[in-house]
Formats: C-alpha cells, structure tokens, sequence
C-alpha cells in the first residue's frame, strides 16, 4: 500500500464557507486541515483565472428586450420606414383623391374629374402594395438576426446547463423542453415579433397617411380625430404591462398543466401499481383550475382593448357628425372634404387601430414573456452546482507519481454528507489503477473531481499530465470517423487515426462505416459501438491521464478487456478504470476499493485477504451459481 | 364531436348568448354606415340630423358593449370548456392506466393540454360562425340595396381575390419546409451533444459544440428571409386587390352620383359595405377554428375511447398467503402472441423467479400478475379470487410493484417513496428506504429526504432503490420486482434481497431477471420460451442446461 489512509476529519472546521456553493475561490494562500500553509489548490487558480471562453456569452446573458432587437439595426428601420411611406401615401391618396374626386368631380356632374381622380388614387394602389411587399424584407432583416440571436442563446445555454456540475445530468435540461425551446417557443417569437413590427408600421403610416389626408382637406379636422383617436391608443398603452402580466401568468399555469399532464402521463403504470389514481386526478385539478382562473383573468382584460378600440375608432365618428353643422357651416370643410374623413375613419384609421390592439395584446404581450423567458439570465434552480471549472491545469506531484490526491472531500450539497471523506491516494506513472465498490460509494464522482468536472470541497487533486475522461455515455456526434476519432487532437491524421482504431479494436467497426472518411450517424450505431468510438478517440488524445468511467459497460467481456489492455500498453499512460465487470481489477495493479471508511487500495491478493467487501463482489460475480 | 358537443351542452346559456350577440353586432355594423350616410346627407344638405347622430352614437355604444361581452363571453366560455375537457380527460387516462401509455408521454401531453384547449375553442368559434358569414353576405346585399351596379362591380372583382389569396398559401408551404428541415437538423445536433455533456465537460469543447450545433444557422436564416420574402410577395398582390375593389365601386358610385341615383352619403356606405363584404376572409379564418378544433377533438376523443378496466365488488380473504394463480393465460402484444395458454402457480410465501430472452414475456406476465393489464385468455386469481372481481383499493393495497425503470413521483424523496393512495405514518419512508439499501444516498442530499425530488439527480440504480423503497413503504401479500433490481451492482442486491427476505418473509415474490444470481435465490425458476413454461424448477437443476446458462450469457462472466 503507498501513500493511501482514510479518515473520518472534521470538516466543518476547515471547510471554506462557499467553497462547496461554487463561490470564487480566491488565489491567497489559505490554512490546510493540518493547519500548514498550502499552495493554492488547483481549482482555486482555476476558478480566480478570468472565465473561459464562453466569458462572451455569460455577459450577455441578461434578459433580451424588444428593443435590443432593434439596437444597431438603423439603416434597417431607415430602409423599412421609407418603403413604409409608399404605404401612407396610397392611404393618403385614397381619401384625399375621393374628396377632390367629389368636390371637383362627380357634386358638380364632372363625371370626367370625378374618374381622373379616382384613377389617381387606384395608381396609387400597386405603387402602396410594392412597398408593402418591399417592408417584408426589411422585417426579415430585422426578425432574423433576432431569430438567429434566440437560437444561439437557447443552444449556448441548453449546452451551458448540461456541463455544469461535470455534465452529471444534475443540472441536465430534459431533451425535450430544450427542443421545444428552439423549435416551438423561438418560432413564436420570430412570428410575433415579425407580425408585431408589420402591424406597428403599419399603423403609424395608416395614420400618418390618414392625418396628413385631413391636414391637406381641412387641418380643422385633426381637433376633432386626434384627441379620442390618442386616447384610444393612449389607454392601451397604459394597460399593456398589466396585460403582459396576465399574458405570463396565463403562459405559466398552462405550462404547469402540460408538466402535470406529463408526469401523469409518463407515470400512469406506476400510478396505477401504487393505487394512487385519486390524489393525482386531484391534484392535476388544482393545476387545471389554476389554468382556468388566469384565462378568465386575461378575458376580462380584453375589455379594456374593446374600450380603446370604442374611444380611438368609433369615437371620432360621433364627434365628427356632432361637429358637421359647425364644420359645413361656417366652410372650413367642403361636402367631398367631410365624406373624406369619413372614408379615413372607417377605411383606414379603424382597421389599422383594430389590428393594431390585436396584435399587440395578443402577440406583443406574448413576444415580451417569450423573449424575458427564453433569454432568462440563469437557472433559479440549482445554484450550488458551480460552473465547471477550467481543464485542471499540470501540478507538480511528488516524484513519480502521474496523480496525487490529498485529503480529497465532495458533498453534493451544503448539507449533504459527503460522498468521499479525507481520500489521500498517489497513482503512479504509468501505474494501472481499478476502482470498485458498491452503487454510491463515489466511483464517478471520484472520477468527475480527478478530471476536473467537479471542485473538491476540501483537499486537492494534483496532476501531472493532462487527464481524458471516457464517461458511460459515449459521445459520437453526426460527422466522419476522423473527425469523431480526432474530436480531441485535431491534428490527427489519417493513420494516427487508424492506428488508435486498431489499438481499442474498432477496425471492424471503421471498416463498416467506410473507414476514417465514412460518416457516422450516432443514432444508427448499438451503445457498445459508440463507446469503441469513444474509447479509439481516447486513445488518439493527447493526454495521458486515462479515465475510463465504465466506459466499456456496453461491450462483451472480451472486447473490454482488448481495450483495457490497449491502454494499459499505451505509451507513458497512466489508467484509471472504474470498473463494471469485477474482471477489470483483475487486470489491474491495484484496486482502489471504495467502501467508505473502509476503503482500501491494495493489488488483487491483498485485497482478497484485507477487505471483505472485495471477497464479497469477487464471489458475487463468479459465473458460479450461489445456490 | 361529442367532446365539443359536451362542452357546449355545460355552458348552452353562454353559447347561445355568444350566437345571438355575434348576430347582432354584425347587424349594427351593417346598419351603422346606412345611418351614418343618412346623417351626412341630412347635414349636407342642412338639415337638422341631430336624431340621425344620436342613433349613429347610439349604435356605436351598443356594438362596443357588444363587441366587450362577446370577448368576455368568448374568453370564459373556453376557460370552462378546456378545464372541463383536460379534467374528463386526464381522469379518464388515469383510469385507463397504462393501457393509455402506448400512445406516448408527449404525445398524451399534445392531447391533453394543446388539443384540449384548441377543441375547447370550438363552441365559441361556431356560435360566432353565423355572425362572421353575416356579415359578408350583409355587406354584398347591402351595396345591392344602394345601388345594383356596386354589387355587380364587387361581385366580378371578388373571384380575383379568392385565387390571390389561394396563390399565397401554395407558396408559403413550400419554403416552410425548408426552414423547417434545417431547423430540425439544429435540434438534433444539440440533443446528440446534451447526450454527451459529460465528455463534453471533461474536454472543455464546449464552445466548439455550440459553433457545431449552429453550424447549419446561416442556411436557417437564408431560408428564413426566402419565407419572408415570399410572403410579402404574396401579400403585396393581395394588398392590391382590396383597395382596387373599393376605387372601382367609389368610381361606379361616383358616376352614379352625377346621375343623381346615389347621395354622398350612399357613397360613403358603399364604402364601408365594400370592406365588410372583403371581410369573407374572416369566414373562412373562423371555418378554419372550427375545423381545427374538431380535430383537436377528434384526437381528444381518441383517449376517452382507451377502455377503461372495471373493478369488481369482492374483497380477498383476509390473511389469506397470497397465493398467485395464472390458468390459461395468453397474451398478445403488437399482433404477437407473447404468452400462450400459460398455467403458472405461484404458492403463497414463496419467491419464484421468472426468467427467459429478451421478449419472452417475462414483463406482461410481472403486469398481468398484479392486473396492470388484463390477459387476452385466461384468468389470474389472487387468493383464489379472480383480479377483475376485486375492488380497486382491495386489489392494490395487495399487490406491490417494483420496476426497473420506475417513474418517481411526488415533491419531495420522502413523498416519493410513500407514493399511494393514502399518508403513511412517519419514518415510513426511511424505514423502506434502509431496505432498499437507498438511505445512504438519500442522506447525502442537500435536505435529506426533504429535497425536492426535480433537484436531485440519480443514476438508474438510485432510481431502482427509490422504486423497490416505495413498494416496500406499502406492504401487502404479493410483491411484483420487474426486472426491479437490474441497475444494482450484486452486492447492494444482495443486501436488498437479504432485508426483503428478512423484513417481509410471508409475502409472495414474483420476479424477473436476467441475472443469474437474482434466479439464483429463488426458491423456484419458471423459464419462459416462446410463451410457453419451459421448465419450472429450482435454479441449481437448470443450471446443467447449456440453453439455461446462456441465457445470462456474457453478464455475469
């Protein structure tokens, strides 16, 4: 046995408060549980060192706002608000030309000025239109690069979620609601936002086109429109926060109602096996309720977009037959200059109004929630689980040895007891270490914290080399062999591909697939191929710390122990294997045997005589039947 | 639909309401430009209009009250209506139990949540279906009445319209799927690499997946701007067609009011009568609702047919041993027979292990023991009671189920295990969770067993123990392990098999397993092949057999 003990410390001494919580460690040396003076530990360097290169997004990540969509966009909006002004113009030509139309034509029996007129104005038609279609681009200018902008975050921050706290699925988002994220929720924003621009637009030209009309008939008419026509818009304005209110809430409980739907639905064979049919029906209906009351809430609120509408629309109306006898009287507007307005009020200004306190109740208040939602800076949930922290850097070890950890203690939480308690074990180079031990006794948490993915919460874990670890789940991505085999040097080639390949026992499996050039399509290959993948790109990396993290439990015996062996034979390699199949410790140098404080690490003949446990998992799996 | 049907029937008063003021909205909107021309001749001509006026106020305020409770109306209408639906739906899956499970977790979801609410939609969409083909229709007869020749002009203009709008649909389904190809080809992309967070952790490559997974972005938004570019194409020619339509009737009115045959105000009618009769397209939007939504019914209704099981009156002997009985059970799955007339007994007390390949029927037969399905042939008796004659709280406070992929639920850990029909009393849940061999790690999350059950993560064995923790919570004669105990490395198994034997030692045991040391300490193994009892037998006689052993092959050597 070299340099290995086990004991029960007190930890609450010595623990750093927040070390645990992923809280920035700093740099200053700090007091060892023996009281020595340590260098700083590995991943207090890592963690005081500027943030990594994802240290871009991080800062951008507070909430999007609508408008940050529009920031930088200005030759964008200039180009779309000018062929907006196509818009206006055939809004203003329509009531204008029909007032001269009849004023000049048609209510003195000039059939001739009457059409000349109107033939103005159905020019005016196609030239409106082109610029209607001319906006379009201007809107797909402006709504894809946020589109663009939404996905990026939703996959930066799905990726994000997943590797923090060592990518060990604590933090993991369910495949599907990172899916429904990019697919479902940033289509909905593009759609609104897209539709909220053209509707905006389209009002302030429908209007502008609409008031310049009267201002060129009567400018008169403006006392009479403008004032209901603000207060109409005015007053759904006021009330759009409080709409977006209801909008999110509504948003919310019906999303809860999807969440229950989907335990129950996922659940109903162990619901029906524990009998508990009836509390689960009732508590879905609290959920469903809770859904009816905030869309009964948000109905109500539509009251206030009838009442804008009333006042900004159909107002001005009213008003403008009140005021017609004074209006008429006293010549400030000719007959055709009235049936004008009118034909302004109810052609133009009244559907533009209508589709404008459509669109903005029900998809503005709906981009808003989308857009906070889907660009929401961090996780509420989880905040102990720190960031992963930097690739652990080289340290120096004691002379000889590729690993050294010191009093090494993880817990998973605060509060919780921890997983691994004062671990004190030295590797050897090139030394070919196994790790066994009953479910939960640390074996991949211990493998997580020797390559990095997780922050001690007291000790340190020194390397003298650069560590790969091999997780269980094999990563293969869509691509060719090469690039796969290659994902951790780049610079392979072609035969240093081929021979890693070879080297695990995957040449069958290239072969299949075409070779270093053929693709590889990870849904069509078994787990086991996916883990020889994996394994081959192991072995093509530079490191030469190897962790294999049962990382060859879908492969048969024999195929396991090739690829062992294939590492164990690499050159100046030092392995680390969390063992599956009680084989792989046969292999071994040494066995570290996890069994709490009764851990011990010794090779397989000592082990057989000192630890019980490992005389137990040994027997248990013999091929032997017990009975 | 009898869903949407249902839905209306509950809420008849407000439905009819709803029809009844569409109507009548859609009348004022027709009368209101009559009136308003009425009142513009009157003042042309200076005449007293001030009752003119007041009745155009008058029709104002009414249509927007109207316009208020039919968006109030509308609103609760279908709050009621979805709440009504999902609360049916969801008790009736419950009911159903796992037989509903085959049409898979999101898809249920889809139906309960979206479909429910889209069907939910429906009663006020087709109330208000009258009203938005009146108003058209209105708008066509109405220029007709003012003047013939309006109507005619609209009416050859109209057709136009119609293809326009058609061409417009064509075209934007087909750079759809386009955008929507590479959108899916991004989300693959990114659940392959969320798959592999952890090699992705360890080699620091996150960025490089990101650049990866966005990869094909570029080409999204190329097809994107095609859509939007398509699209204003589209509406560009269709933006013509309306203002176009409103000119040449204005051009035809005008004409006709140099004749003397049309007033001014007439003219600013047929203006207006113009725009509700183009206003067809809101028909055919509100068509479009109701079509949808009885679809989304139809998909509703597809889960209230799943046949709901029914449970009998009777109640098991007290005390009885919990003796299992399968006589003549067959089983078919996916058009196979999977169990073939199988007689299996299991005596009270006693553990029987079942094993077979993979497909044998060793997992319909762990559901059909406890009634989690019902045999296709065949009865299964408990106690000698056949399952169906049994109550429901009867049958389940008797048989408990472990499984190998359990679904945790409930809040909390402790919630979680004493996961039933009822409380349990306290300590319940770490007593079972000791047997289970699940305390030491539930003791080592942030709040024990008070965590909340979506911040812990587990491995498939934590899960298992969670799973065998929660059966044992609720005791009762018989115990079905499915495959409970796969994910446990053999000495935790062992543990747990030693404090099951120990904890429990009259309960009856059914399990499957594909290990051989699980077969191993049983008192009997019933070997299943080709839906047919192969041997049945203690494991150390079988053991001989070359066929027998390889059916653990390669796992244990």
């Amino acid at each position: 046995m070299r340099k290995f003990s086990s004991r029960k410390g007190a930890l609450g001494a010595t623990r750093r408060p927040g070390a645990a919580a992923g809280h920035q460690v700093d740099a200053v040396p700090r007091l060892g549980p023996a009281g020595a003076v340590e260098e700083p530990s590995v991943e207090g360097k890592a963690a005081s060192r500027p943030r990594r290169a994802d240290a871009p997004a991080a800062s951008a990540s507070r909430p999007l706002r609508l408008r940050d969509a529009l920031r930088g966009q200005a030759r964008v909006v200039g180009v779309l608000l000018a062929w907006s002004v196509l818009e206006a113009g055939q809004t203003f030509l329509l009531g204008y030309a029909l007032a001269r139309a009849m004023d000049d034509g048609f209510l003195r029996g000039r059939q001739g000025t009457g059409l000349w007129w109107l033939g103005l104005a159905a020019v005016g038609v196609p030239v409106g239109a082109y610029g209607t279609g001319r906006v379009f681009r201007g809107v797909a200018a402006l709504v894809e690069p946020l589109r663009d902008r939404l996905v990026r975050r939703v996959v930066r921050r799905g990726l994000g979620d997943a590797v923090r706290g060592g990518g060990s699925g604590a933090a993991r988002p369910a495949d599907s609601a990172v899916v429904s994220r990019l697919t479902h929720q940033v289509e909905i924003a593009r759609d609104a936002f897209g539709g909220l621009v053209m509707v905006l637009r389209s009002f302030v030209f429908t209007a502008a086109g609409a008031l310049a009309g009267m201002i060129a008939l009567a400018p008169v008419l403006l006392l009479v429109v403008l004032p209901p026509l603000a207060a109409g818009v005015g007053l759904f304005v006021a009330a759009l926060r409080p709409l977006a209110r209801r909008q999110d809430r509504f948003l919310s409980a019906d999303e809860a109602v999807a969440e229950e739907c989907g335990e129950l639905a996922a659940g109903l064979r162990d619901i029906t096996a524990c009998g508990a049919r009836e509390p689960m029906a009732a508590r879905a209906d609290v959920r469903i309720e809770a859904a009816q009351r905030a869309a009964r809430s948000l109905a109500r609120f539509g009251v206030v977009r009838t009442a804008a509408l009333a006042i900004g629309g159909q107002l001005p109306l009213v008003l403008l037959l009140l005021t017609a006898p004074w209006l008429l009287s006293s010549h400030r507007v000719t007959p055709g200059a009235l049936l004008g307005a009118f034909a302004y009020l109810t052609q133009s200004l009244q559907p533009a109004l209508q589709n404008l306190l459509h669109t903005l109740g029900a998809a503005g208040t709906r981009l808003g929630v989308i857009l906070a939602r889907l660009t929401a800076p961090e996780p509420p949930e989880a905040p102990e689980l720190p960031e992963p922290p930097a690739p652990p850097a080289v340290t120096a070890t004691e002379p000889g040895l590729a690993l050294q950890l010191r009093r090494l203690t993880f817990a998973y939480g605060p509060g919780a007891e921890p997983v691994l308690r004062d671990l004190d074990l030295g590797v050897a180079q090139g030394e070919h270490l196994a790790v066994v031990g009953p479910s939960g006794t640390g074996k991949s948490t211990l493998a997580g914290l020797v390559a990095g993915l997780l922050r001690p919460a007291a000790g340190e874990v020194r390397r003298n080399g650069e560590v790969v670890l091999v997780p269980q789940e094999a990563y293969v991505f869509r691509g060719t062999v090469a690039e796969n085999v290659g994902y951790l040097r780049p610079e392979a080639g072609p035969d240093d591909v081929l021979a890693a390949v070879a080297a695990v026992g995957a040449d069958a499996l290239v072969a299949a697939l075409g070779g270093p050039e053929g693709a590889v399509d990870p849904a069509e290959l078994s787990a086991g191929e996916r883990q020889l993948l994996a394994l081959a790109r192991t072995y093509a990396a530079r490191g030469r710390i190897v962790v294999l993290d049962e990382a060859t439990c879908h492969l048969d015996a024999a195929a396991e122990a090739r690829a062992e062996r294939a590492f164990a034979a690499r050159p100046a390699t030092t392995l680390l294997v969390v063992a599956h199949r009680i084989s792989s410790a046969r292999r071994a140098d040494r066995t570290l045997v996890l069994d709490g404080p009764r851990t011990v690490c010794a090779p397989h003949d000592t082990l057989l005589a000192a630890s019980p446990l490992y005389r137990d998992l040994t027997a248990a799996w013999s091929p032997a039947p017990a009975g | 639909m009898a869903v949407i049907a249902d839905a209306a029937r509950r809420d008849a008063g407000r439905v009819v309401a709803l029809g009844v003021l569409g109507l009548g909205s859609a009348g004022l909107a027709l009368v209101l430009p009559a009136a308003l021309g009425h009142a513009l001749d009157l003042l042309l001509r200076g005449e007293p209009a001030g009752r003119w006026t007041a009745l155009c106020a008058l029709i104002v305020g009414v249509q927007a009250a109207t316009a208020a409770v039919e968006d109030l109306l509308t609103g609760v209408t279908t709050a009621r209506a979805t709440a009504h639906i999902r609360r049916t739906a969801v008790r009736h899956m419950l009911a159903a139990g796992p037989r509903a499970a085959h049409r898979g977790t999101g898809d249920l979801v889809t139906r309960l949540v979206g479909n429910a609410s889209d069907a939910a939609g429906t009663p006020a969409s087709a109330a208000s279906l009258p009203a938005a083909l009146a108003a058209p229709v209105g708008g066509i007869v109405a220029l007709g009445l003012t003047d013939p020749w309006l109507a005619v002009v609209f009416l050859a203009g109209a057709p136009l319209l119609t293809l326009l709008v058609r061409h417009f649909a064509r075209a934007s389904a087909d750079c759809v799927t386009g955008y929507q190809h590479v959108q899916g080809r991004i989300a693959t992309l990114l659940v392959e690499a969320l798959g592999g967070a952890r090699t992705i952790a360890a080699a620091g490559t996150k960025e490089r997946e990101a650049a990866r997974v966005l990869g094909p972005l570029p080409e999204l938004a190329a097809h994107g701007r095609t859509m939007w570019h398509v699209q204003g194409r589209a509406t560009a020619q269709a933006a013509v067609l309306v203002p176009l339509l409103q000119v040449a009737v204005l051009a035809v009115g005008g004409i006709r009011l140099a004749q003397g045959a049309l007033s001014p105000g007439d003219l600013l009618a047929a203006g207006r009568y113009v725009l509700l009769a183009t206003g067809i397209g809101v028909v055919v939007g509100q068509l479009g609702a109701v079509v949808r939504g009885r679809a989304a019914a139809g998909r509703v209704a597809d889960v209230l047919a799943e046949p709901v099981p029914a449970y009998g009156q009777r109640q098991l002997p007290p005390d009885g041993p919990g003796t299992l009985e399968l006589r003549g059970v067959t089983a078919v799955r996916g058009g196979e027979t999977v169990l073939d007339g199988l007689d299996l007994t299991v005596p009270g007390g006693s553990c029987v292990a079942v094993v077979g390949r993979s497909g044998a029927g060793k997992s319909v037969l762990a559901a059909l023991a406890g009634r989690l399905a019902d045999p296709d042939a065949g009865t299964v008796l408990l106690d000698g009671c056949p399952l169906p004659d049994l109550t429901e709280t009867g049958l389940r406070d008797a048989v408990g189920y472990a499984f190998e992929r359990p679904v945790l639920l409930g809040d909390t850990i402790e919630d979680t295990i004493t996961f039933g029909p009822r409380p349990l009393p306290p300590r319940a849940a770490e007593e079972a969770a000791r047997a289970a061999e699940a305390d030491g790690f539930v003791r080592l999350l942030p709040a024990g067993y008070a965590t909340a059950r979506d911040r812990a993560p587990f491995s498939g064995g934590e899960v298992q123990r969670l799973g065998l923790a929660r059966a044992f919570a609720h005791p009762g004669r018989l115990l079905v392990l499915d495959d409970a105990t796969s994910s446990l490395d053999t000495v935790t198994e062992l543990r747990v098999a030693q404090a099951l034997f120990r904890d429990h030692p009259h309960r009856t045991r059914l399990l499957t397993t594909h290990r051989a040391s699980t077969a191993a300490r049983a008192d009997t193994v019933a070997w299943l092949d080709s839906g047919h009892l192969r041997a049945l037998a203690p494991h150390a006689t079988l053991w001989p057999d070359p066929e027998y052993r390889a059916l653990f092959g390669g796992e244990d050597a």
